[in-house]
């Protein structure tokens, strides 16, 4: 008898959204997520994430589960207090969703996606402090959640999904882009927030067992259907997304704002996106999160259009919910691989609709099926975010698709599928083709061999290479360049701006693409440039960015640098 | 009206008290003086200045307005513009607090959110009686939290450097409830308890007949509102949230699974050594950072007071920060009434964002020369207590100084010798 092949994935036990979320029984709503198979140490401690269970509040370090930490303990815990009084379980549920989240990520990309630090283990604190607060952090290589008593008891971040996907996006993204932390602009400052919670709600929603409890139960005799009445766009947006932000943990708000809730009630308006009460960071992320969940309520509903009724004016309730689960999950593949469409540095909503439409079509370039091209374009514009031109105001072109006269002599494309000197020597060689600036210091960041599935079913290999262009100036420089002084810059502070681009090999080796943003555009440099002079962010980020962003809105805290000696 | 009821001279006595404010406003009237004392509190004494400094000016304001105090400005609850009204429980040796309260003011003026009352308030609508009561709430979990943080700070001593425990210590022991000088307060006025806001009756009408007292921050929620952006997240009930945990944290080994397995105190297992240490250093920072937003709050309640008399303007805002007086700023009449004030006590020691640079903007009487009618600035603080060089936010900012000293008449307390306790200063109405 031949040897059974070691399985790939395993599954864990979660919660499924949050402690608050509960089953029509009363009991806390779980779900099995899968992940990576690996062989893990007590911690849990893989090869990507390794649980410390450290508070620093008390001093206490929690012993971790020491028998077989391969098994799941907890598939058949229905009783909440065997759940919510047990760190192992939490330390459990936080490593599944990281590693779960991470495993997305790797699916959606089709390869490997490294920490934005040079470790290979993200080191996760489930109880790290005593505080209603929840960051990733670079410089400790960590994520860390907080935990806080409220009115019902202790109230734990690490239990909640939607929260550890959050934190989680922030550690990948920031491996993916590491220059989107840089300050920039409204946009790239709320990129990052936007993002990780379009990743975390569309997770949470891709997820059958929560679509269920998001549309409520429906007592009497006819539970297993739902009207089509109730399964219009609006109707969905108010079921769905509104139910589900009502029964999330209330106490959890300052830890994790209020997207969700927002994205359902934030009408449509092309104004919105100029508006300064939306400059503000956590405010901007929401036009994404509300763009892209209308789109995915919009795209739902168009999928049940096409369903048969099983009663006069009917759907079956469970393929409404797959559906819906479907339908996330789509969007959430999309919603990752846009970003190997997007610049690498000084990232703007546009730029990034234009790399959401570009992924979905090479995915699926019939999209008949799903209409999800349009439904995304139509709400991103609802909300005043248009695609990108695919050249700059300033005459840069920044959306290169398979450009003629590429220089390739003297490369040799085996070594540029995983080398970047080989790639620095691709783009030396083709500065001028690639717009480049000769003064700018420029260094080549990720080379990434990529394998998918294409949507005819083809395996699909494609290359990824990013590279970036700094440039040093002082401020009496900028007028040479074109670029305008901010008002009141002082003379002593040099500025560093910042170009870049990514480029995109197709299986032959040949150029498909490169997207970039040109160091040398000297409006969207004036624009950067008085943009960070206004909001004290010419010096650069603090040392833990994202913890200080989350107090911030703790704290409804505005920003006055302006008012400021 | 007569001129026995117009005072026609003012002397401010600003003392020297560290890192703190006291300033005796004494207005001269044909019959007698009339003396506001405006904040009296110290959380860093000067150096060299001896025990006792605190009571020896207790004694001073008494001797200076004759036993007779006829009005006391609180401008919020910090340590360092209160505790000098700090009582004893020893007759025999009455603390500084027992000589003011001996001098029997009249009026004691303090922000609304001190208002015992606040609770009892119903002629406002639900809504907004239901946001004022949290703030008020909000403010008391913050000083929860100081508390608690306190406490936290006797764990975390260990793994933190001298001057971040310091800095800890001091911005948290500035937010205690000071709960003898609170009360004593609350219990002080003959007359008249004034909780005031942007626009209300200062409650000094009575006292100072012919000198017209504008209140100027700090703002109600509901002027707060019009002026704040929509927001989605209560700083209240965060503040109410750590607040709450001020309970629960007492002594180490505590958390909320009791009967967890976990590592013995001290014994940390090898491969968890570095992220143990890196996790207390992210602690360190997060309480800094806390305790800093809770103080910035806690300043933003400051009465702000702009005098006039005879046609000259005299603008004490306490520690009042920009989101104070961003209300204010914000109403064209108000700017205009600013622009020509004559005395301006520099808010909040000299911090970065106490002065803000569009109310600077405003006064006219700055000129880079000497000249009669030249801005004074008055400027009550010692450095080193507060801040950092090396983060921009030491206190006093040097920015700030050198603009000060450039553009009007900077006193700062520093630069009295330690055996000095005060400089007068005086304004012929």
């Amino acid at each position: 008898m031949a040897t059974p092949l070691s399985p790939r994935t395993r599954t864990l036990t979660v919660i499924a959204q949050d402690p608050s979320v509960l089953r029509p029984d009363g009991n806390i709503l779980t779900a099995r997520v899968e992940v990576p198979a690996e062989r893990l140490a007590p911690g849990p401690w893989g090869h990507r994430v390794h649980v410390i269970d450290y508070d620093a509040s008390t001093g206490r370090l929690y012993r971790p589960r020491t028998d077989a930490a391969d098994r799941d303990p907890y598939e058949h815990v229905r009783d909440a207090s065997r759940l919510l009084d047990d760190p192992c379980f939490h330390a459990q549920n936080c490593y599944a969703v990281a590693m779960s989240t991470l495993a997305r990520f790797e699916r959606a990309l089709g390869r490997r996606v490294s920490w934005g630090f040079s470790g290979h283990q993200l080191k996760v604190a489930p109880h790290a402090f005593l505080d209603a607060n929840a960051f990733y952090s670079r410089r400790d290589e960590a994520l860390m959640f907080g935990w806080f008593h409220s009115d019902t008891g202790p109230v734990y971040a690490c239990l909640s999904h939607d929260v550890v996907a959050h934190e989680t996006t922030h550690a990948v993204l920031d491996g993916l882009r590491e220059r989107y932390t840089d300050p920039s602009s409204p946009d790239q400052a709320a990129f990052h927030e936007g993002f990780a919670d379009v990743v975390a709600l569309l997770s949470v929603f891709a997820m059958p067992e929560v679509v269920a409890v998001a549309l409520g139960a429906r007592p009497g005799p006819r539970r297993d259907v739902l009207p089509r009445s109730a399964l219009t766009p609006d109707a969905l947006r108010r079921s769905a997304l509104l139910g589900l932000a009502e029964q999330m943990g209330r106490q959890l708000q300052n830890v994790r704002g209020a997207a969700l809730r927002r994205s359902a009630l934030l009408e449509p308006d092309r104004r919105l996106y100029r508006a300064p009460e939306y400059l503000e960071p956590h405010r901007r992320g929401e036009l994404l999160v509300a763009a892209m969940m209308n789109a995915f309520v919009q795209v739902w509903a168009a999928r049940l259009e096409a369903l048969r009724e099983i009663q006069r004016g009917c759907l079956d309730r469970e393929r409404v919910v797959q559906e819906g689960a479907d339908v996330a999950d789509r969007l959430l593949t999309t919603a990752i691989r846009a970003l190997d469409y997007a610049p690498p540095v000084d990232l703007q909503f546009g730029d990034y609709l234009r790399g959401l439409l570009a992924a979905d079509r090479e995915d699926q370039p019939d999209d008949r099926r799903y209409l999800c091209r349009d439904a995304l374009e139509r709400t991103f514009r609802a909300y005043g975010i248009d695609p990108a031109a695919e050249t700059s105001a300033a005459g840069r072109r920044s959306w290169l698709l398979r450009p003629g006269g590429v220089d390739v002599e003297g490369t040799h494309f085996a070594s540029m599928q995983h080398e970047p000197d080989e790639v620095f020597r691709f783009v030396w060689q083709n500065r001028e083709l690639l717009e480049l600036s000769d003064d700018a210091y420029t260094r080549v960041l990720s080379v990434r061999p990529c394998t998918r599935v294409a949507g005819d079913g083809f395996v699909l290999h494609e290359t990824v290479a990013e590279y970036v262009q700094i440039l040093d100036l002082q401020p009496d420089e900028l007028r040479s360049l074109g670029i305008r002084r901010p008002a009141g810059m002082p003379d002593d502070l040099s500025v560093t701006l910042y170009g870049g681009g990514v480029l995109v090999f197709d299986e032959y080796g040949r150029l498909k693409l490169h997207v970039s943003k040109s160091v040398r555009d000297a409006e969207e440099q004036s624009v950067r440039l008085a943009y960070l002079a206004a909001h004290g962010g010419l010096r650069g980020p603090g040392a833990r960015r994202f913890s200080a962003l989350h107090r911030r809105r703790n704290l409804a805290r505005i920003e006055r640098p302006a008012e400021r000696w | 009206m007569t001129a026995s009821t117009k005072p026609g001279k003012l002397a401010v006595r600003a003392y020297q008290v560290g890192f703190g404010d006291c300033l005796l406003l004494s207005f001269a009237y044909p019959d007698r003086e009339r003396h506001v004392l405006v904040d009296f509190g110290s959380s860093g004494l000067p150096e060299n200045a001896g025990a006792g400094l605190i009571k020896r000016v207790a004694n001073d304001i008494a001797d200076r307005c004759h036993g007779k105090l006829d009005a006391v400005v609180v401008s919020h609850r910090h340590l360092d513009h209160l505790s000098g009204f700090a009582t004893s429980n020893n007759p025999k040796r009455p603390a500084p607090g027992d000589v003011i309260r001996s001098l029997r003011p009249a009026v004691v003026v303090q922000p609304w959110t001190e208002d015992p009352d606040a609770a009892t308030d119903a002629t406002k609508p639900t809504a907004i009686l239901h946001r004022k009561l949290a703030f008020v709430a909000g403010l008391g979990a913050m000083q929860g939290f100081a508390e608690s943080l306190l406490r936290e700070l006797h764990l975390l001593r260990r793994t933190m450097g001298k001057r971040l425990a310091d800095q800890l210590a001091f911005v948290g022991e500035q937010n205690l409830k000071n709960l003898p000088a609170v009360q004593n307060l609350m219990t002080m006025a003959q007359d008249t308890q004034a909780y005031v806001h942007f626009g209300s009756r200062s409650g000094l009408e009575s006292v100072l007949p012919g000198v017209k007292v504008r209140v100027l921050g700090p703002p109600t929620v509901e002027q707060s509102d019009e002026i704040r952006r929509e927001r989605d997240t209560d700083e209240n009930e965060f503040w109410h949230l750590l607040g709450a945990d001020g309970r629960a944290v007492a002594t180490r080994g505590h958390g909320t699974f009791r009967r967890a397995a976990s590592w013995p105190a001290g014994t940390v297992p090898r491969h968890a050594r570095w992220f143990k240490r890196r996790l207390a250093a992210v602690r360190s920072d997060a309480l800094l950072e806390l305790v800093r937003a809770l103080d910035e709050a806690m300043n933003n309640t400051s009465v702000i007071l702009l005098f006039e008399a005879g046609g000259k303007k005299f603008l004490f805002p306490g520690d009042a920060q920009i989101e104070n007086w961003a209300y204010a700023l914000s109403r064209p009449d108000v700017c205009q009434q600013l622009r020509d004030v004559l005395l301006y006590k520099v808010g909040h020691h000299g911090s970065l964002n106490a002065t803000p640079k569009s109310l600077w903007a405003l006064f006219r009487n700055r000129s880079p020369s000497p000249r009669p009618g030249r801005l004074q600035t008055i400027l009550s603080t010692k450095a080193g207590k507060h801040g950092s060089s090396q983060n921009k936010t030491e206190v006093p900012r040097k920015p700030l100084v050198h603009e000060l000293q450039s553009q009007s008449d900077l006193f700062t307390t520093q630069s009295l010798s330690a055996k000095t306790l005060y400089r007068d200063f005086e304004f012929e109405l």
